[in-house]
C-alpha cells in the first residue's frame, strides 16, 4: 500500500482536532468583512483610479491667471479640446472594463479558471497605469512646447541661453521624467508583486502542468 | 433578523464543516490562522451561495469555493509560514522520527503532506476526500491525464521525504 492510501484509510476516520462549530457560532461569520485579495486589489484600483483623476485636474486647481491662460488655450485650438474629451472617454472606458473584470471572477469557477480572471483584472489596471504615464509625458512634452512657443518670455529666455546651457536644461527634463516613471513603476511593481506573489506561483505550478 | 436564506445557509455549513476545517488544516500550521481561514471560506461560500442552485451537492459545491478560497484568495497573516515550497534537502525528515508503528507513520506522513506546495496540498485534499480524477480536474482546472500525472509525481515525492 502507498503512502497516500494509508494517509487516506485514516482520513475520514479520525476526529479532526477543531472544535464543532455550533449554528450560532457561524451566524456572526457571515457579516465579518473578507480579507480576500480580490477585495484588496478592488481598493487599489479604485485608489489608481482616483490618483490619476486628481493628478489630471490639479491644472483646476491653479492660480486664476493661469485658469484663464488655460482657457484661452483651449477656445484657440481645437486638437486639445478633442484630446480632453478623449481622454475623459478613454478613461469611462477603463472603469467599464475594470468593473466588467470584476464581474468576471468568480469563486466557483475553476482554481486555474478564477486566478486567470484575476490576472485578468490587474492587466486592466496595469494598462490604465501604463497609459497614464505615457500620457503625463505626452502632456508634459506638450506643455513644454506650447509654453516655449507661446510665451513670448520663455522663448526670449531660451535663445538667450547657450548651446550648454540648453543642454544642461533638456537633460535635468529628461532626468526628472524618467525618475517619475521609475518611482511610479517601483511602486507599482511592490504593491501587485506582494499582493500577487503566491498567486503568479500558484498559476505558474497550474500552468506548467499543462505545458 | 435572520433571513430564510441566511438560515438555510448556516444550517447547510453547519452540517459539512468539516470539509472547511479539513481544508484549514492543510493550508494553515496554528490555531488563529485556522480560524482566520475558515472566517474567509465562510464569507466566500456565503457571498456565492445565492447563485447556488443546487443543481450540484452543497458538498461538491463546498470543495470548489473552499478550495478556492485557501489557494488563490485567502491573504496570509504574517504569523503563518506554510507556503514554503518543498525542497528536497530541507524538508526531509530525520530518519529516528520515522518509526513502524502506524501512528508514527501516519503523523510522518501528514508532517510530509503539510511540507506540499498549495497545488499539490489540493490534489492530496481531494484525492483523500475519494474524489475521482475527472472532479480533481474540474476543480483545478486541468486535464484529467495531467492531474494523474501529478498525482503520481506526488507519491513519488511524499515516497522520498519518508524515505530519505
Amino acid at each position: 500500500m502507498d503512502e497516500l492510501d494509508l494517509l487516506k484509510k485514516s482520513w475520514n476516520t479520525t476526529q479532526p482536532e477543531h472544535k464543532k462549530l455550533s449554528v450560532n457560532d457561524i451566524y456572526p461569520m457571515l457579516h465579518k468583512k473578507s480579507s480576500s485579495i480580490v477585495k484588496t486589489l478592488f481598493y487599489v484600483s479604485i485608489a489608481e483610479l482616483v490618483f490619476w483623476i486628481i493628478l489630471n485636474a490639479i491644472p483646476l486647481f491653479y492660480s486664476d491667471e493661469y485658469k484663464k491662460k488655460l482657457e484661452t488655450l483651449y477656445q484657440n485650438d481645437t486638437i486639445l479640446t478633442v484630446l480632453t474629451f478623449v481622454s475623459y472617454g478613454i478613461i469611462i472606458l477603463f472603469i467599464y472594463l475594470l468593473y466588467k473584470a470584476y464581474k468576471s471572477i468568480s469563486v466557483t469557477d475553476s482554481a486555474k479558471k478564477l486566478m486567470e480572471s484575476i490576472i485578468k483584472t490587474r492587466r486592466v489596471i496595469k494598462y490604465y497605469v501604463l497609459y497614464n504615464l505615457i500620457m503625463a509625458a505626452v502632456s508634459f512634452s506638450i506643455g513644454l512646447y506650447y509654453a516655449i512657443h507661446n510665451d513670448s518670455n520663455i522663448s526670449q529666455n531660451i535663445a538667450n541661453l547657450q548651446t550648454t546651457q540648453l543642454v544642461i536644461m533638456y537633460s535635468i527634463f529628461v532626468i526628472v521624467t524618467l525618475l517619475f516613471i521609475g518611482i511610479i513603476w517601483l511602486f507599482y511593481k511592490l504593491i501587485y508583486g506582494l499582493l500577487l506573489k503566491r498567486l503568479n506561483r500558484n498559476y505558474n505550478e497550474l500552468k506548467q502542468l499543462e505545458d | 433578523m435572520k433571513t430564510e436564506l441566511e438560515h438555510s445557509f448556516v444550517e447547510l455549513l453547519e452540517q459539512h464543516q468539516n470539509i472547511a476545517h479539513k481544508i484549514c488544516r492543510l493550508y494553515t500550521n496554528n490555531y488563529d490562522a485556522h480560524n482566520d481561514l475558515f472566517q474567509e471560506i465562510t464569507i466566500q461560500l456565503w457571498k456565492a451561495y445565492p447563485k447556488f442552485r443546487g443543481d450540484s451537492k452543497f458538498s461538491t459545491w463546498m470543495y470548489r469555493v473552499a478550495l478556492n478560497t485557501a489557494i488563490t484568495l485567502y491573504r496570509k497573516s504574517k504569523r503563518q509560514v506554510t507556503t514554503q515550497d518543498y525542497s528536497g534537502v530541507e524538508f526531509k525528515i530525520k530518519a529516528e522520527d520515522y518509526d513502524d508503528t502506524e501512528e508514527q507513520q501516519l503523523k510522518t506522513l501528514y508532517k510530509a503532506v503539510h511540507k506540499l506546495n498549495d497545488i499539490e496540498k489540493a490534489l492530496v485534499f481531494l484525492y483523500l476526500e475519494d474524489k475521482d480524477y475527472r472532479e480533481i480536474s474540474q476543480t483545478l482546472g486541468i486535464s484529467e491525464v495531467n492531474a494523474r500525472v501529478k498525482m503520481n509525481r506526488i507519491k513519488t515525492k511524499l515516497k522520498a521525504i519518508l524515505n530519505p
